[in-house]
C-alpha cells in the first residue's frame, strides 16, 4: 500500500471540492472493496476522502411512491428496510445473497455501485491487465475465463461486474443522483456503466470529482413478484456464474410489462430489452419464457470455460420467470 | 479409575481460543521485531536476467532485500524424513532459476509489514523466459519412484485373465482438482536469533522434534541450540508438517540482519508456495463374476510434481487393502509440471484413491442389480494384500451396516431417478471409507504436585483437532483425578519428543505414552492412586513426582496391518434445470478402535466430511493455462463449503479397543472422515439424476449438460 493522506469530508460540496483538486484522489466509504485492493496495488491513491460522515445515510420515500436511498446506507439497511422488502422484494434478495454479513453491515450503496471487477487477472499485479494498465493485454481471453462474461465484452476486456445488488437495481431502471465539480445531474441506472470497449480502465460514466449521492428507485407495483436467482459454485458468500432479477405484470395470462437483468454476464449489469419487448403481450408461459431466454442471450460469445454459462442463462431466466409469473418468492 | 476415556469432553483449551488469548505463530510478541515480505516471480518457466532492488532499498522503513544475488547461506539438510525434511528440496534463492509461477525470490525486510510489503512491490524483475510446462495433456508421464521407501507398482494374480473371464466389467477413468489446503491459519513464522548460533522459531509445526532438527541441520547447529515454540495451529492438513522455502529464508535472514523477523504469507502466496494437492487422473477396471464377487481390479494413477521436488498423490495404496481380488495390478505414474510442489492434504492418496475406487464400486453394483452396501458386504477382505497380514479388529461391515440402519438405507428404492422432493431429484449414496492405523514414538513427561493436579508435557502438538485434551482425558483416566486438574503443555522442542501429528497418528502415539508415564509416576510413588500419592507428597513436603516415559510401535506390526474403517451414506438434492446440488443428508459411521474423547472425535470426522463436502462440490484451484499461476487468489475465490453447504451430520463410532495395536486400543481419527465422501456424493448424484459424473468437483456446469 502506498502511503496516503486521509481527510474526512464534512459536506458533500467540500468531498467534491477535495477530489477535484486532486486527480489521485479517491473517495472511501465501507471501504470494504477499496481498502482490499490497495492492499493489492490495484489503485495507489495519494489521498483518501472519508464521505462516511455526510448527509446521504437515508431512505426516504419520494412524491411519486418510489424510494430515495442515500450513497451511504449500509447494503444491510437497504436489504432488511421495510419499503424494500414490501415493495422490491427483489433487490432486498439480491443484496441479501452477496458477500456475507459482515460485509454487507459496512458497505454502502454508492461502494457496491462502483465495486470493480474480481478477475483473477485483475486482482493480481503478477498478471498484465487493461483494466490496471491500459494497453499491456488481457490474460483472461486465453486464460482461466469459467467466470468471464458472454455478452458485450470485447478483446480488451472480458470481466464481469460482481454486484448482485446491481442487477436488481437495473432492472427496477432506477436512477443515479450524482454531485460533481460541475453540479448535480441524474444517470439512469443502465447509463451507469459502460462495457469495456476500448477503454476497459473506466467502469462507469461518471466524471472525475463526481459524487454519488443517492439511488432513486421509482415505483413500480409489479416488483413485488419480481425475483432473484443467483446461482453460483457455493450455496452462500460466491460471485455468481450468472444471476437474475426478473419481475412480470400479468393481465389473466397475458404479459403487460416485464423487467429483466442478468449478471455475471457483462462488463455492466446486463439489461436484455429485446428479450423484455419480446414478452409483452405474450402469454405467460414456458414456450414464452424460453424463447425470451433465447433472444436474451441471442449475442453470447462464449470463451473457452464458460460455454455452460449460456445455458445457465438461460434456464436462470426460464425459472425466474416462471416463478415471478406465479406471484414471485425466493428462487 | 475415572472412566472419563471414551465420554464427550470439551476442549481445555477452547476458552483461551474464544478469548484470543491463544497465541499462534504471528502473534508472539517480540521485541525489536521486524517484518518479512515475499518477492514472488510472475513467470513460470525461465531466468531472473535482472532484478533492480534499488527503489525498495530506498522506501521509507525498509530494511534489507535479498534475493539470489545476496541470499544468505543456509545448508541442505538431511531430508530424510527420518532426521530432517523440508518440503522442497531446492534452498530458497539458491540461484537465478524460476521453476513455477509465484516462487520465492527474495524478500524484503523492514521496520513494518505494510513497508516490507510495498518494498516488494518496488522491486522491478526482468526475466528470460521459456514456455512452461502447464498443459496436463502435453506433459510427460513417467512410472512414480518410490515414496518413502515404497514401491507403487504392484500385482498378483494374473489381471488379464481375471478381466477377459469376468461376466461383469466396470472401466472408467475419474479425475480429481487441485486443491488447496487453506488452512485458517496463514502460514506464518517468527525467527529469533539469540547471538548467530541459537535460534528460536515460532511455527506451526506439526513435527517439533523434526523441525527442530531440520532448522539444527540448515544453519548447521547442535540441535539443542534451536528451540521451536508452536503451541497452537490453527489448521494444517499436512501443509504445516515441515518447512516451507519461507520459512528457511526467515530464518537465514533473520540471522543476517540481526533482529527478530516476521514472515506472514497471504493468501495469494499460499496459492503456489505452502503446497496442494495434486489433481489426478485415475483408471480403474473392475471385473466380477455374475453374483458380485469381484475378479480383478486395475488402478492407474497420474499425478503432477514441481520440478525442485517429487511428491506422488499415492492413490493406489487403498487398492489392496479395501476388497478381496485374486487379481490386482497397481501402478502410478508421475508428470513435471511448472507448478509449486504439492504435498501431503488429509489422507494422501486415501482420499482421491477412494473417489475413484468407490466411485467405480457403485457402478459395478448398478451393473449387477445389487445393493451397493451388499456388494462391498460380500468383497470385504480379512486380510491386506500387499503386506500379507491380517486385518486386527476390523469392523468394517459394522460401520456399513449400523450406517444402513441409521441412515435407513433399506428404504432406497434401486432405481436412479426414482426420488423427488419439491420439484427437486433426491438420491442416495454410499461409499466405503479407510485410512491405515500409524503409530510413532512419543516420549511423555508428568509431574504430579501436593495439590491433586497433574501436568503432562510433551513436544507433540494439537493442530486444532483436540491433542490438548485427549493427553488430557488419557491422564485423568490413569491417574483417576479430574480433567480440569490436568495441564498439559505442548508444542516446545524443550519437552520431550512428542512425535509427529501426521497420518492421524498423534492420538495412538501418545495416548500409550501419556499412560506409560501416568503409571510411571505412581509406581515411582509407590501408590496405586494419584491420591494416595498426592497425599504421600504432602505429608514428605516434597515438590512433586515426575516421569519420562516413551512408547513406540513393535513386533505387533509384523504380525497385524492395523486400518480404520467407516461408511458414509449420503443424500442429495439436485435441481438439473439449473444444476443446483445441495448435500442434504449425512450419517458417517466410523471404526478407529478405541474413542477417546468421543465429541472431539466425531467433530474430527464431521469436519472431514465438510472438508469432503468441499472437494465434492466445490474445492478446484484453477491454474492459468498460460503461467500456470493459480487464479484463485483468497477465500472468497476459493471455494469450500459455507453452511448453507453443510447438513446436519451423524457420526456414530463403531467396534472395539484395537488392543493389538496399542496398549490404549486407540487409532486416530483425523484423515478417515474425508475418504469417500467425494464418492458418496458422485454416487448419491447418480441415483439422483442417472447421470454418472467422473470428474470432481460437481460444480453447476456438470450437472445441467
Amino acid at each position: 500500500m502506498k502511503n496516503f493522506s486521509y481527510v474526512r469530508a464534512a459536506s458533500v460540496k467540500e468531498a467534491v471540492q477535495q477530489s477535484g483538486a486532486n486527480q489521485a484522489a479517491l473517495f472511501i466509504a465501507g471501504g470494504t472493496n477499496l481498502v482490499d485492493r490497495m492492499k493489492v496495488f490495484l489503485d495507489e491513491p495519494s489521498h483518501l476522502i472519508d464521505i462516511t460522515r455526510l448527509q446521504m445515510q437515508r431512505i426516504e420515500p419520494t412524491t411519486d411512491g418510489g424510494l430515495r436511498i442515500g450513497a451511504l446506507v449500509s447494503n444491510t439497511a437497504v436489504a432488511d428496510h421495510p419499503d424494500v422488502r414490501r415493495n422490491y422484494p427483489l433487490l432486498s434478495r439480491a443484496i441479501l445473497s452477496g458477500a456475507s454479513q459482515q460485509i454487507r453491515n459496512v458497505a454502502t450503496v454508492g461502494g457496491n455501485i462502483l465495486q470493480r471487477t474480481r478477475c483473477p487477472y485483475y486482482y493480481d499485479t503478477a498478471f498484465a491487465c487493461n483494466k490496471r494498465k491500459p494497453g499491456t493485454g488481457c490474460p483472461a481471453t486465453t486464460g482461466i475465463n469459467r467466470m468471464h462474461a458472454l455478452l458485450g465484452a470485447s478483446d480488451q476486456c472480458v470481466a464481469v461486474h460482481p454486484s448482485d445488488m446491481c442487477v436488481a437495481i437495473a432492472a427496477l431502471d432506477a436512477i443515479v443522483e450524482v454531485e460533481g465539480p460541475r453540479g448535480r445531474r441524474q444517470i439512469p441506472f443502465t447509463d451507469f456503466h459502460r462495457l469495456p470497449g476500448d477503454t476497459p480502465e473506466r467502469d462507469t460514466n461518471l466524471e472525475p470529482g463526481e459524487l454519488i449521492t443517492a439511488v432513486v428507485i421509482p415505483p413500480l407495483p409489479f416488483a413485488k413478484s419480481g425475483v432473484y436467482l443467483k446461482l453460483r459454485d457455493r450455496a452462500s458468500y460466491a460471485f455468481a456464474l450468472v444471476s437474475v432479477a426478473a419481475a412480470l405484470k400479468l393481465e389473466g395470462d397475458r404479459i403487460q410489462a416485464a423487467r429483466l437483468a442478468l449478471g455475471g454476464v457483462a462488463h455492466k449489469p446486463w439489461r436484455p430489452t429485446e428479450a423484455e419487448r419480446f414478452l409483452i403481450g405474450k402469454p405467460a408461459n414456458t414456450a414464452t419464457f424460453q424463447q425470451s431466454a433465447e433472444i436474451a442471450l441471442q449475442g453470447a460469445q462464449p470463451l473457452a470455460y464458460n460455454g455452460f454459462k449460456v445455458e445457465l442463462a438461460k434456464r436462470a431466466i426460464q425459472r425466474s420467470l416462471t416463478i415471478s409469473a406465479n406471484g414471485g418468492g425466493v428462487a | 479409575m475415572s472412566n472419563v476415556i471414551g465420554t464427550s469432553v470439551s476442549r481445555t483449551e477452547g476458552r483461551a481460543k474464544v478469548t484470543g488469548s491463544a497465541t499462534y505463530s504471528a502473534e508472539h510478541q517480540i521485541s525489536g521485531l521486524v517484518h518479512g515480505y515475499l518477492i514472488t516471480a510472475s513467470v513460470a518457466n525461465g531466468q531472473i536476467r535482472a532484478i533492480d532492488t534499488r527503489e525498495a532499498e530506498k522506501a521509507p522503513g525498509v530494511i534489507a532485500v535479498f534475493t539470489h544475488k545476496n541470499a544468505p547461506k543456509v545448508f541442505m539438510p538431511k531430508n530424510d524424513f527420518m532426521n530432517s525434511k523440508i518440503y522442497e528440496a531446492r534452498l530458497p534463492l539458491s540461484d537465478n532459476q524460476v521453476h513455477y509461477a509465484g516462487q520465492i525470490i527474495g524478500l524484503v525486510v523492514a521496520d513494518t509489514f505494510e513497508r516490507a510489503r510495498h518494498g516488494a512491490h518496488l522491486v522491478k524483475v526482468e526475466y528470460d523466459t521459456q514456455t512452461p510446462l502447464i498443459d496436463a495433456k502435453k506433459v510427460t508421464f513417467k512410472e512414480a519412484p518410490p515414496q518413502f521407501g515404497e514401491e507403487f507398482a504392484f500385482a498378483k494374480g494374473n489381471i488379464a485373465a481375471g478381466l477377459a473371464n469376468a461376466a461383469i466389467k466396470i472401466e472408467a477413468t475419474y479425475t480429481s482438482s487441485t486443491e488447496l489446503h487453506a488452512p485458517i491459519e496463514p502460514h506464518a513464522i517468527i525467527a529469533h536469533w539469540q547471538g548467530a548460533d541459537a535460534l528460536t522459531v515460532y511455527e506451526h509445526t506439526q513435527w517439533v522434534a523434526g523441525a527442530q532438527r531440520t532448522y539444527a541441520e540448515l544453519f548447521a547447529l547442535p540441535a539443542e541450540k534451536v528451540r521451536i515454540v508452536a503451541p497452537y495451529i490453527g489448521g494444517a492438513f499436512g501443509c504445516k508438517a515441515v518447512p516451507w522455502p519461507h520459512a528457511i529464508l526467515c530464518a537465514a535472514v533473520a540471522r543476517q540482519v540481526k533482529r527478530p523477523l516476521k514472515v506472514v504469507l497471504s493468501r495469494r502466496q499460499m496459492t503456489a508456495n505452502a503446497g496442494h494437492r495434486s489433481e489426478t487422473e485415475q483408471m480403474l477396471r473392475l471385473a466380477a463374476t455374475k453374483d458380485g464377487m469381484l475378479t480383478a481390479i486395475a488402478h492407474e494413477v497420474k499425478s503432477y510434481t514441481s520440478p525442485v521436488d517429487v511428491f506422488i498423490e499415492p492413490c493406489t495404496g487403498i487398492t489392496p487393502v479395501m476388497y478381496t481380488v485374486p487379481n490386482l495390478q497397481l501402478k502410478q505414474e508421475l508428470a513435471v509440471m511448472n507448478i509449486g510442489t504439492p504435498t501431503f492434504m488429509r489422507a494422501p492418496g486415501e482420499n482421491p484413491g477412494l473417489w475413484a475406487l468407490e466411485s467405480a464400486m457403485d457402478e459395478l453394483a448398478w451393473a449387477l442389480k445389487m445393493d451397493p452396501v451388499e456388494l462391498r458386504l460380500k468383497n470385504e477382505t480379512r486380510e491386506h494384500q500387499r503386506k500379507g497380514l491380517p486385518f486386527s479388529a476390523k469392523h468394517f461391515a459394522d460401520c456399513l451396516n449400523v450406517g444402513a440402519e441409521r441412515f435407513g438405507w433399506n428404504d432406497r428404492p434401486m432405481q436412479v431417478r426414482s426420488l423427488t422432493r419439491d420439484g427437486k431429484r433426491v438420491g442416495w449414496g454410499m461409499a466405503a471409507a479407510t485410512f491405515p492405523g500409524l503409530r510413532g514414538r512419543a516420549s511423555v513427561k508428568v509431574r504430579l504436585l501436593p495439590d491433586g493436579t497433574a501436568h503432562v508435557l510433551t513436544a507433540a502438538n494439537d493442530m486444532g483437532t483436540g491433542a490438548y485434551t485427549v493427553v488430557a482425558v488419557t491422564a485423568a483416566e490413569v491417574l483417576g483425578i479430574p480433567v480440569e486438574k490436568i495441564r498439559v503443555e505442548m508444542g516446545d522442542s524443550r519437552l520431550p519428543d512428542g512425535g509427529l501429528a501426521g497420518g492421524s497418528q498423534m492420538t495412538a502415539s501418545l495416548a500409550p505414552a501419556v499412560t506409560a508415564a501416568c503409571q510411571e509416576v505412581l509406581k515411582t510413588a509407590n501408590c496405586t492412586t494419584a491420591s494416595e500419592a498426592c497425599a504421600a507428597l504432602r505429608q514428605s513436603g516434597r515438590g512433586a513426582i515426575e516421569a519420562t516415559a516413551s512408547s513406540a510401535p513393535g513386533a505387533e506390526m509384523k504380525k497385524w496391518a492395523f486400518q480404520s474403517w467407516g461408511a458414509h451414506f449420503a443424500e442429495v438434492t439436485v435441481d438439473e434445470e439449473i444444476g443446483r446440488l445441495r448435500v442434504t443428508r449425512w450419517v458417517s459411521v466410523m471404526n478407529i478402535g478405541q474413542v477417546i474423547n468421543a465429541k472431539a472425535a466425531a467433530s474430527q470426522v464431521r469436519g472431514a466430511v465438510i472438508m469432503g463436502i468441499g472437494q465434492a462440490l466445490m474445492e478446484e484451484a484453477h491454474l492459468d493455462p498460460n503461467t500456470g499461476y493459480p487464479v484463485v487468489y483468497d477465500l472468497a475465490t476459493y471455494h469450500f463449503p459455507a453452511h448453507a453447504d453443510t447438513p446436519r451430520i451423524d457420526v456414530a463410532f463403531v467396534g472395539k479397543p484395537d488392543l493389538n495395536f496399542n496398549p490404549i486400543g486407540a487409532r486416530g481419527v483425523g484423515e478417515i472422515g474425508i475418504t469417500g465422501v467425494s464418492a458418496a456424493i458422485a454416487n448419491a448424484v447418480y441415483h439422483a439424476t442417472g447421470k454418472r459424473l467422473r470428474s470432481l468437483p460437481l460444480t453447476p456446469d456438470k450437472l445441467i449438460g
